[in-house]
């Protein structure tokens, strides 16, 4: 029977050929302000629609009974994208807001170079545009490393790879052989030449690694289908940006959603002679030099890890301090590692900031004098050194990306990104992870992590956030400092000290007994929610390879341990670790901590 | 990492120098001791090659850092011998083993082979072109297309026959 040719019927049906050969479509009535409003989210987006004024064709009322019908939707704008129907102006919006209606202009989306552009190649930005690619989409990564005031620049990878954890790690490694070389002897070996360290040897076998790590994510990028630009990249409009590379040839992309990863630089003091004579982490790690007698300012994690490493290669190492170590770290560890480097050597000038340096003498390295004023009294201090390494802290890099022609706010302290839990910016289309996000931490692993999921969110229909609780994470000073959880001031402030219980020891590794070395130095501490069935929400540790013990106990804390269970946890004898399955002393008690004996 | 740049620029600007040349002039035969002695600055730098000593052929500049893509396709794509293209970089042990030995393999065969080297922290599109993973890799090449390659280390032996392959011996 052939169909019958009703006014309803061919309605429907030119519906039908609207909804479906075209990207978008609105039937919309020419004075409405919602209709408006749609329409103009769809301009911004760059998205072609087709739009129907109900009020100015025929049949109009007749279509709006169709679509009634078909929709349960009364009202205009009846927006329908990619032949699904989406809703009035409130559900645009909302669609809008949560990505959804992103996604479903992504579906066939042409509009735009690419799905995703990810500014910044460092762990996250990597990790990000990896998995974004790997699920089908097309992908950009732009990467440029603006060169230190001094001229040091790097390859792909961000600062964990080319100037934060791997070289640190290497060169600390570099001074705990150094150590192992003193132990030796007392365990019998015997070598009669002096031991000396060529830093030069050091510096080119670290940044050979770091290149072959460059060249291994260059390499990633090609096999995951990545498009790898290295080029600075800034904001034009809010889907647009300008990229430059180093010959200054600009280039135009569009991307209908974009991640933020560019990450931090060390900060400068702003005094004179900083940025002349001074070095930072940026630097130091290619240094073509030994760095001699060496200042370090700051007493930032950074700070003391590279003091640390510079003392143990057999370096004179100042440390300059204006107020505390390690700023948000548990302060009784922190001033545990501390007093561990001075009992090694490194000097410690408390409460002092650096008014100026000035050369004495240009060199490889050359004399540098420092001028510091006392934050207490009038008291000047000047000293000479060799090397002046700034470490007071880094800031985001995200003032010159032009997020003011893309709308994403930035806090105007200092410089970082804020997001909500799904890492998405004030701008909806536009994300951000790793060092620039505000109140989270500043870690590879987690910038991996957060980047990975976020992928899986934007492009796989996933909801699983990143978890930044209970981070596990480790400074390698000479004596490591490893934690998960809370420091105890943080758990203070949010429980209460009375809600609290908190175990502790002093424990010898084994190790050091036949060298004499460290004794009662290393420190365990756990800190127990007394409410909470005594589960454990801050690990401390300080002693040899924390990242190894504390790695293990992050898990357990993640799946919530407590401290019955890490009484019931049979010890590894002998280590280091197995101190957390024999916590007896309470801090509240001030019972000995001392060990003695096996 | 500045002087490793500065080095970089320096070789850079000689070389420069040296492409300024005339073309008549760069083929003439007295030129050759010009190009191998800049050659050998090269591997001095790039590879500790013992090569200063080798006879270079008198025939051509057989053994060239490629400068940029044009070029590559002057001197490899469009080369009327066959060309070995050694991806090498300046981090990787096995390549400063592997450099003299290809040179040995090359100087061989007087002339009847090139050997392009193409740095590919400095060359990276190139690399990436040609699908390098792990270096060294060594593509042969001859009238633009690739007629084999491999990864990493072989012994003189391997390298000559390797070669001989190449030139159809």
């Amino acid at each position: 029977m052939p169909p019958v040719e009703t006014e309803h019927g061919q309605i429907k049906a030119r519906i039908r050929e609207l909804v479906d050969t075209n990207r978008v479509v609105i039937f919309s009535k020419s004075y409405c302000p919602f209709c408006k409003k749609v329409k103009a989210l769809f301009e911004e987006l760059n998205v072609t629609c087709e739009v129907l004024e109900l009020d100015l064709i025929e049949n109009g009322s007749s279509y709006q009974d169709v679509l009634t019908e078909m929709t349960g939707q009364k009202t205009v704008p009846n927006v329908f994208v990619n032949k699904t129907h989406v809703g009035g102006c409130d559900k645009t919006m909302q669609a809008y807001k949560d990505g959804h209606l992103q996604q479903l202009l992504g579906a066939e989306s042409t509009a735009y170079d690419y799905d995703l552009i990810v500014i910044g190649g460092g762990s996250g930005g990597l990790a990000c545009s990896k998995e974004a690619a790997a699920l089908g989409k097309r992908v950009m990564v732009l990467d440029y490393v603006v060169p230190t005031p001094l001229g040091t620049t790097w390859g792909l990878g961000g600062t964990c790879v080319n100037v934060g954890c791997i070289p640190k790690k290497l060169m600390h490694q570099t001074a705990l052989l150094h150590t192992a070389l003193e132990d030796a002897r007392k365990f019998g070996w015997e070598f009669s030449e002096a031991v000396s360290h060529n830093w030069e040897t050091m510096k080119t076998a670290v940044n050979n690694y770091i290149g072959s790590l460059n060249w291994g994510y260059r390499v990633s990028l090609r096999d995951k289908s990545v498009e790898y630009t290295n080029a600075y990249a800034e904001f034009v409009e809010p889907h647009k940006i300008k990229a430059t590379n180093k010959r200054g040839k600009e280039t135009f992309y569009t991307a209908a959603k974009f991640v933020l990863a560019t990450g931090e630089r060390p900060r400068y003091l702003g005094i004179p002679g900083d940025k002349e004579y001074c070095i930072t982490s940026d630097d130091l790690f290619y240094l073509s030099y030994c760095p001699g007698k060496t200042l370090v300012i700051g007493a930032s994690y950074v700070a003391l890890e590279c003091g640390g490493f510079l003392a143990g290669l057999g370096l004179d190492v100042t440390i300059m301090v204006r107020s505390i170590l390690l700023r948000g770290f548990d302060q009784d560890m922190a001033n545990r590692a501390g007093d561990h480097m001075e009992t090694h050597g490194v000097k410690f000038l408390r409460q002092f900031v650096p008014i100026k340096v000035e050369q004495l003498e240009a060199g490889t390295p050359g004399r540098l004098k420092v001028t510091a004023k006392s934050t207490e009294t009038d008291e000047l201090f000047e000293g000479e050194y060799n090397t002046v390494l700034i470490a007071v802290g880094r800031d985001a890099c995200t003032g010159s990306i032009g997020l003011d022609k893309a709308g994403v706010k930035v806090n105007s302290k200092n410089g970082k990104v804020p997001v909500n839990d799904e890492e998405q910016t004030n701008v909806p289309h536009i994300y951000a992870i790793g060092d620039i996000l505000e109140g989270k931490w500043e870690l590879t692993p987690v910038a991996i992590q957060a980047g990975k999921l976020l992928a899986r969110r934007l492009f796989a229909g996933s909801s699983v956030k990143c978890d930044y609780v209970n981070v596990p994470t480790t400074v390698f000073t000479p004596l490591e400092y490893g934690s998960c959880g809370l420091s105890e001031e943080k758990a203070i402030e949010y429980h209460g000290e009375e809600n609290l219980e908190i175990f502790h020891s002093l424990f010898w590794p084994l190790e050091f007994t036949i060298p004499g070395r460290d004794n009662n130095r290393c420190y365990a501490k756990i800190i127990c929610n007394k409410l909470d069935s005594d589960r454990v929400i801050g690990f401390h540790y300080l002693g040899p390879n924390a990242g190894e013990v504390t790695q293990g106990f992050g898990a357990a804390m993640k799946c919530g341990v407590t401290k019955e269970q890490l009484d019931n946890t049979i010890g590894i004898h002998p280590t280091c670790a197995e101190i957390f399955t024999t916590m007896e002393v309470t801090k509240r008690s001030g019972g000995d901590i001392k060990q003695s004996g096996c | 990492m500045a002087a490793r740049l500065l080095v970089r620029r320096t070789w850079a600007v000689s070389v420069k120098g040296f492409r300024r040349l005339p073309a008549a002039a760069a083929a003439a035969a007295s030129s050759s001791s010009r190009s191998s002695s800049l050659n050998t600055s090269a591997h001095t730098r790039s590879f500790l090659s013992p090569s200063r000593s080798l006879p270079l052929s008198s025939h051509r500049c057989i053994s060239f850092n490629v400068q940029d893509h044009d070029d590559f396709t002057e001197r490899v794509i469009n080369s009327d011998l066959p060309v070995l293209v050694d991806f090498h970089a300046q981090w990787c042990g096995p390549c400063k083993i592997l450099g003299p030995r290809l040179e040995k393999a090359i100087g061989k065969q007087k002339g009847r082979v090139a050997m392009a080297k193409v740095d590919i922290d400095e060359h990276t599109d190139l690399a990436i072109e040609y699908g390098v993973s792990a270096v060294p890799t060594v593509i042969a090449m001859r009238d633009g297309n690739i007629i084999d390659q491999f990864v990493g280390i072989k012994d003189e032996d391997q390298l000559d026959s390797f070669v001989n392959k190449l030139i159809g011996q």
